[in-house]
């Protein structure tokens, strides 16, 4: 939601993004923009280039051809040093440490940006032998665990269903701070009562003022949260507006299903 | 380069290093696991061998059978009491059935210097041939026996995976487990006959070999490792390969301590094995490979 | 919204914002009484008696090793071979201090640790594309190419190594060989202890976390490779001290003092003792000199004892020793504590 009186800051700025593997082209010409409090939505069919492109964002992989700014700063290098400029994604599949406690899980989002250089790592590892630990981690966890109502901190992140191990990583990602959030399918695999939960934590983070895309299958669903909504089919972006519209779009009606369709209803794929 | 003795010691030793690497990569075809213990098997059919006919007063081939047949069995129960367990519990992490494995190594060590004794035993030759000379070197039956028996067992199996059936789903089994279970191959059996089946290989490769130095039973380590060098520098793309890498590190064993000193031979694989696992981990004959 | 810290901490609060607040810490610190109170048993158990003086040295010294093993192995999954190299850094730091300068004992034990983190930089740097088997044989063929290349240094004093050194000598002060024995077991309780807390904390949970979801790692803002090279190069450090420490109450070191077997069983020992704890290293250590060492020979060998102890736990018992232990407590404490305690 824009700020009532200034223009909303410009996080997210991308032109021309192309990424190839090998033969095969998975992002051709993409404009991507992103601004403060925005809920962005990237929608399209398998294969369609949804995950590559929030990789390419992210720094998991490189794009070929193009630039990527985040508040006009170009986005270059690994993962890291992006992680650093304001950036922090959840992933397709939950990659959470599941042999660590949720409280750890969230914990390693808060810390991991301390271990950037090997002297800080070398710091760290000393603090971490001879001195008490921070406060300020336990109680941004606490805190974080509190706006997501994760309970139980020592539950092994394993034993979680899949809906919560969502919700956990979602945490570890609001533990570095960022300014731009990327979430990854965070709907996939939980019940409607586990979706509500995951869309009232976004709404928060929205209200916060952070910048979110949103990468989901379910269009639906997608196009009732978002601002605006991006439509990608084969590597190119189709579609970028008002998530209604995109609805009833011819577009989407060519995308989804090849052709012109009566939509009677609301189910779509 | 032009010393017939040494050629034959580095071939001698080619055949050797080829047959472990081919126990290796039976059982990497069949089940996507470098199985160390194969150095041990190794051991297990020379020493073992040595063993009843020295000690025991054994004939000769039966000796041989035991022997290898207990190689054979042991290489049984790494797989169905070891790896296969341990793989099903620990999934993608490839480090406990790793430390398992090396677990085992050790166990049948320890288990042959208790049974046969800390003391090297001579091998045994197998069969009778005369001696033949090559210039001024002296190609000995042992070393004889060797050579052919490697060409035997690497046409043998070559035939063997082109032929049969269970020789041509080693491979389709190992690449992709989850696949060839869904698809109703028989993985389990599969994974036994490779395991046995190396056994086999590396007990005859033990065998053979023993006559060049003798054998101990703290063999195992050396030769897992020998086997395990002479793999990767060979490849998997094909039956062959194995032998291959054995001949290369056959003579570069042979060679380099000859020409630069005795210490430059631990440095040198080191520094090769760097450079050819980090730079082409998938060796000279290469398939796709995961380090 | 809740906003009751307590709630969610199930009655526990933060007292200085470490996670060893939790559960976690409660085991942690009851870990460290048992291993300083085994520790004083030990002490009192060896006494001046000099052949169990030499086993505990040799328990010391190897469960040092196996501490230095824990940290790339257990924290960053990460197995690495060439902990007899890094021992044998550390031993030698303290042999050459004393046969080639007038410096100070001690001082090859700051150095050697220094040495060997450095060694294990390098070769992570090698060799930061490899893992599992192939890292293994790697690290292999650099103990023995370290091996070799000690037995030929002719300022190492070859293959016949070094012996006889000076008395250990803090500013002025000469330990007895007895007050020497005491230090080991301090210096190993010191150690686990540092690194289980280590373990528990920011660090430790990156690490660990680095272990199972690298790239979520990376991309929150961590640098995997340079991490993972501290991890070695730690573990190398601490791996040199055990060196150091066989070596300077053994009175001399040889290139094959610190075998590749010994190094397999450092991999062993936390198994056998749990991998849960740093602690568990240390009890793995005792068991496996208890075994290799102290058994009288009943027609096995005590590493055939280990290598099937090893084999049997990764079975059946996979936590090893401390961790069924601290099982029993939690159904324990459990039994005792009456209220369904929600898990």
């Amino acid at each position: 939601m824009d700020a009532t009186t200034a223009e909303p800051e410009l996080l997210i700025e991308g032109h021309g993004l192309e990424k190839r593997y090998g033969g095969v082209v998975a992002l051709t010409d993409v404009t991507i923009r992103l601004v403060a409090g925005e809920i962005l939505g990237l929608v399209g069919p398998n294969g369609a280039g949804k995950t590559t492109l929030v990789d390419c964002i992210s720094g998991i992989q490189t794009a070929n051809a193009g630039t990527l700014t985040l508040r006009g700063v170009k986005l270059t290098g690994p993962a890291s040093r992006r992680a650093k400029a304001g950036l922090a994604r959840t992933f397709q599949y939950p990659q959470l440490a599941l042999d660590l406690t949720v409280g750890e899980n969230l914990l390693m989002g808060r810390a991991a940006k301390r271990h950037d250089t090997w002297w800080r790592m070398i710091w760290e590892a000393f603090r971490g032998c001879f001195l008490p630990g921070p406060r300020g981690d336990g109680e941004a966890v606490v805190a974080i665990a509190n706006e997501l109502q994760l309970r139980g901190l020592d539950r092994l992140a394993g034993d979680l269903a899949l809906g919560e191990q969502r919700l956990v990583e979602v945490g570890r990602a609001l533990g570095e701070d960022p300014l731009v959030l990327l979430l990854d399918e965070p709907f996939a695999g939980s019940d409607p009562s586990g979706i509500a939960g995951i869309i009232e934590v976004i709404r928060t983070i929205q209200r916060r003022g952070h910048g979110i895309i949103l990468v989901d299958h379910n269009v639906d669903l997608v196009s009732s949260l978002v601002d605006r909504i991006m439509l990608l089919d084969k590597g190119r972006v189709v579609f970028d507006g008002d998530p209604q519209e995109c609805l009833t779009s011819p577009e989407m009606q060519q995308v989804y299903f090849g052709g012109q369709v009566d939509l009677g209803g609301s189910g779509s794929k | 380069m032009d010393d017939p003795q040494l050629w034959i010691s580095a071939i001698q030793l080619g055949c050797f290093f080829g047959l472990l690497a081919l126990s290796y990569y039976v059982v990497l075809s069949g089940t996507g696991f470098f199985n160390f213990a194969v150095g041990p098997y190794a051991m297990v059919g020379g020493l073992f061998t040595s063993w009843l006919v020295i000690e025991k007063g054994f004939s000769l081939w039966p000796a041989v059978v035991v022997a290898l047949v207990a190689a054979m069995a042991l290489a049984a129960v790494t797989e169905l009491i070891v790896v296969r367990p341990v793989q099903n519990r620990s999934g993608r992490n490839q480090l406990p059935a790793l430390v398992a494995v090396t677990a085992v190594l050790f166990a049948i060590e320890q288990l042959a210097g208790v049974i046969f004794g800390y003391t090297t035993l001579p091998g045994e030759q197998l069969f009778n041939f005369q001696a033949i000379e090559i210039g001024s070197a002296e190609l000995l039956p042992a070393a004889l026996e060797l050579i052919i028996v490697t060409a035997v067992v690497f046409i043998s199996m070559a035939i063997w995976v082109r032929i049969t059936r269970t020789g041509r789903l080693l491979r389709a089994v190992g690449d992709n487990r989850d696949a060839a279970a869904l698809l109703g191959l028989p993985v389990n059996r599969i994974r036994i006959i490779a395991f046995v089946l190396s056994g086999l290989l590396a007990g005859i490769a033990g065998l053979l070999f023993a006559t060049k130095a003798g054998v101990n039973s703290d063999a195992g380590l050396t030769w897992a490792l020998d086997g395990f060098l002479a793999l990767v520098i060979g490849g998997t793309a094909t039956v062959w390969a194995p032998l291959v890498g054995g001949m290369i590190l056959g003579i570069l064993q042979v060679f380099i301590p000859y020409y630069l000193g005795g210490p430059s031979l631990s440095y040198s694989l080191l520094i090769l094995a760097i450079i050819f696992f980090g730079l082409r981990p998938q060796g000279i004959f290469a398939r796709r490979v995961r380090v | 919204m809740s906003t009751s810290k307590t709630a969610l901490l199930d009655g526990k609060s933060l007292s200085d914002g470490r996670f060893t607040a939790w559960p976690r810490g409660v085991q942690a610190n009851g870990n460290a009484l048992i291993g300083v109170v085994a520790a004083v048993l030990i002490l009192v158990w060896v006494g001046t008696n000099g052949y169990k003086q030499t086993l505990l040295i040799s328990a010391g010294a190897y469960a040092l090793i196996a501490l230095g093993m824990y940290v790339p192995f257990v924290l960053a999954g990460s197995l690495s071979l060439a902990y007899g190299a890094y021992a044998s850094i550390g031993g030698y730091s303290v042999a050459l201090i004393s046969e080639k300068t007038a410096l100070p004992l001690w001082f090859g034990w700051i150095i050697g640790p220094i040495i060997a983190g450095v060694a294990a930089v390098l070769l992570g740097t090698a060799t930061r594309r490899l893992s599992g088997f192939y890292l293994v044989a790697v690290t292999l063929l650099f103990s023995e190419a370290f091996q070799t290349y000690l037995s030929n240094a002719s300022y190492a004093g070859g293959a016949a190594g070094l012996t006889s050194f000076r008395p250990l000598d803090v500013f002025g002060w000469e330990p007895s060989f007895d007050v020497l024995i005491g230090a080991t077991a301090v210096l190993v309780v010191v150690v686990a202890l540092l690194l289980n807390r280590l373990r528990l904390s920011a660090w430790g949970v990156v690490v660990r976390g680095m272990r199972e979801a690298p790239a979520a790692i990376e991309a929150s803002g961590a640098r995997v490779p340079m991490l993972s090279l501290v991890a070695l190069a730690i573990g190398a450090g601490v791996g040199a001290l055990g060196g150091a420490l066989f070596t300077q109450m053994n009175g001399s070191i040889q290139p094959t003092t610190f075998t590749l077997n010994l190094v397999f069983l450092a991999i062993y020992m936390p198994l056998i003792g749990g991998t849960g704890t740093s602690w568990g290293a240390a009890l793995g250590a005792l068991i496996v000199v208890e075994l290799t060492l102290n058994l009288p020979s009943l027609h096995t060998s005590g590493t055939l004892l280990v290598a099937l102890g090893v084999l049997v736990i990764m079975l059946v018992a996979p936590r090893g020793v401390l961790g069924y232990l601290d099982l029993g407590r939690k159904e324990v404490t459990r039994l005792f504590r009456r209220t369904g305690s929600r898990q």
